[in-house]
């Protein structure tokens, strides 16, 4: 975690939090994606997808245990490593995502939505299960590959290190293809038409399982990049990773309005700043209750969220 | 041989059976109109046709000589089996040309879809002076063009139309009648079906009487419309 160089100016102190809360809440925007588009297409709360994450990071934990890599040692031969965990953790997140559809969301498609809603929490439990198991119950060092220096200098007022650029450099362009391909590929095309309408969808000639199974690929990818960056990034990880990131990513998808592409990432920079802003000026213990309350609000005050449609033309 | 061949087609929801071993044919080049009451269960033949509604054992759907009862949905409809449902169920917040291009999904001729496209613009002039606009934004009877419009777009060898005219203007049900027409002329086979029976039957070769899930009458279309039952019960005479 960076720490902030003058903290006798309040004006700094408010620019530093700032930029590392749009830091962290672009991280929660990779997850909190998943959560909406999940939602968008099949108006599953998908409660595993925070536990998809953190599986993510103890398979990039594990492989980075496979090659003794403990930490930074030549930068190309760690670049290398931070490849190769991405290369491993996006596939695997994605066709586990994908996977858990087929095996236990799909069968419940036309069932009551309290079916598949409670089957997700059975999957959340057994995902975090597998990772107290995989990795203990304690946290565990993940390796510190990317540097901690301040790239205006040591002796700048503002800190912004070379982990704060990963993060914007993992973050930023997987949003900007996902806009890219949802607003202008075709089968992006065909999983809005979906998410508006499914039997028109199947009427249009639209595999619509084959949509909702790309959907959570992507949805699994997105998290399995969040994943590894977290590791990156915060260097501490642990079974439990999954449930707090997991809340806060999915209010920010409800912030958002879920089931709404831009508002999940909106409403993750807000999470990140409420996060980020909360540990300073209210106290870091408070910031989970914090994200509870605004959860609670906007489930109260406005349950379509900040950018979400008020009504939702669904059948 | 009939294009479309419908043998004891059964169906219904759960355990509910809605259609009665029913039985239609079209032949190619043809406009076919089934009309019925409420909750007859029309829209529910199309949708049987179109692998919405699963039809149940036993029932035979032969479409241009393959049997398509237990094909899903995207199959149907690459076979050439498209239908503009009832209640447009247009894409709202999608652009009218983003729902177009939704109904050439199967597709992959580039050039063919292109010249279908400006096909569209030409029979709608309104769709192609609003393609950007979120089709949600459209008048009811645009919404029904761009339905219409839309599962043309799959160039269908049988173009399936449940209630065209619903809760339109009658000016505008006229032109969409009259668009309906002229892509007959055009080679294209139609199964239409309507509340608006003498519409439909005034337009249409044959027709269908459907009662409470069973074909009760079959005729050519100026003879139902002169028959004193068709008269009395659908078209309040
Ligand atoms: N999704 C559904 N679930 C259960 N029953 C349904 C469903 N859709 C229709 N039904 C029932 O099936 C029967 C036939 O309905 P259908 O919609 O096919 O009739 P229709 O002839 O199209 O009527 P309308 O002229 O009102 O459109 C009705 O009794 C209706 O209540
Ligand atoms: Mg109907």
């Amino acid at each position: 975690m960076p720490l902030f160089a003058d903290a006798t100016d309040p004006w700094l102190t408010l620019l530093q939090f700032t930029v590392i809360g749009l830091t962290k809440g672009s991280l929660f925007a990779l997850i909190a994606l998943g959560y909406t588009m999940v939602y968008g297409i099949v108006e599953l709360i998908n409660f595993a997808h925070g536990d998809l994450f953190m599986l993510g990071s103890f398979v990039a934990f594990t492989i980075l245990g496979l090659f003794g890599v403990q930490s930074a040692g030549d930068p190309y031969a760690d670049a290398g490593f931070v490849l190769l965990c991405f290369a491993a953790a996006i596939p695997f997140c994605a066709a586990l995502n994908v996977a858990v559809d087929r095996v236990v969301y799909r069968p419940l498609r036309n069932a009551p939505k309290l079916a598949p809603l409670v089957s997700a929490i059975g999957v959340s439990f057994i995902f975090m299960n597998v990772g107290l198991f995989w990795g203990g119950s304690q946290d565990v060092n993940f390796p510190n590959l990317v540097s901690d220096d301040n790239l205006f200098g040591e002796t700048a007022k503002i800190r912004f290190t070379a982990k704060d650029l990963m993060v914007i450099g993992v973050t930023v362009p997987l949003m900007v293809a996902l806009t890219v391909f949802v607003k202008f590929t075709s089968l992006g095309t065909a999983m809005r038409a979906t998410a508006q309408n499914p039997t028109a969808a199947k009427l249009m000639g639209i595999n619509t399982e084959t949509v909702i199974a790309t959907t959570f690929a992507i949805g699994g990818a997105l998290a399995g990049a969040a994943s590894v960056t977290y590791g990156l990034y915060i260097n501490t990880i642990s079974y439990q990773i999954g449930f707090q990131n997991g809340l806060y990513a999915f209010t920010a998808a409800v912030l958002g309005g879920i089931g709404n592409i831009p508002g999940a990432v909106l409403g993750a920079l807000i999470i990140g700043l409420v996060v980020s802003l909360g540990s300073v000026y209210v106290g870091e213990r408070w910031t989970s209750a914090l994200v509870f309350a605004i959860l609670i609000v906007i489930l109260v005050f406005r349950p379509s969220g900040l950018l979400g449609s008020r009504t939702r033309e669904k059948v | 041989m009939a294009l479309l061949r419908i043998d004891n087609l059964n169906a219904g929801y759960g355990p509910v059976n809605v259609l009665d071993n029913v039985s239609l044919t079209v032949d190619a080049g043809e406009i076919v109109a089934m009309i019925g009451a409420n909750g007859a269960g029309k829209t529910t033949t199309l949708m049987a046709l179109s692998g919405i509604v699963r039809p149940r054992n036993g029932s035979s759907v032969v479409f241009d000589g393959d049997h398509i009862e237990s094909l899903p949905p995207h199959e149907i409809v690459r076979r050439g089996l498209a239908q503009s449902p009832e209640g447009r169920k247009i894409f709202p917040r999608l652009s009218v040309l983003e729902n177009l291009n939704m109904g050439a999904f199967t597709r992959k001729d580039r050039p063919g879809i292109a010249a279908d496209l400006a096909k569209s613009f030409a029979m709608f002039p309104i769709l192609g002076e609003r393609k950007h606009q979120a089709a949600g934004l459209l008048s009811g009877g645009q919404q029904q063009m761009l339905a219409i419009a839309r599962a043309l777009m799959a160039r269908p060898k049988l173009l399936m139309l449940d209630e065209p005219s619903l809760g339109l203007a009658p000016q505008i049900v006229v032109q969409i009648f009259e668009v309906i027409r002229d892509l007959n002329q055009q080679g294209m086979s139609v199964l239409i079906v309507e509340q608006n029976a003498r519409m439909a039957l005034k337009f249409a070769h044959r027709g269908y009487v459907l009662e409470t899930g069973r074909v009760t009458m079959t005729d050519a279309a100026s003879v139902l419309l002169t028959d004193p039952r068709v008269r009395a019960a659908y078209l309040g005479e």
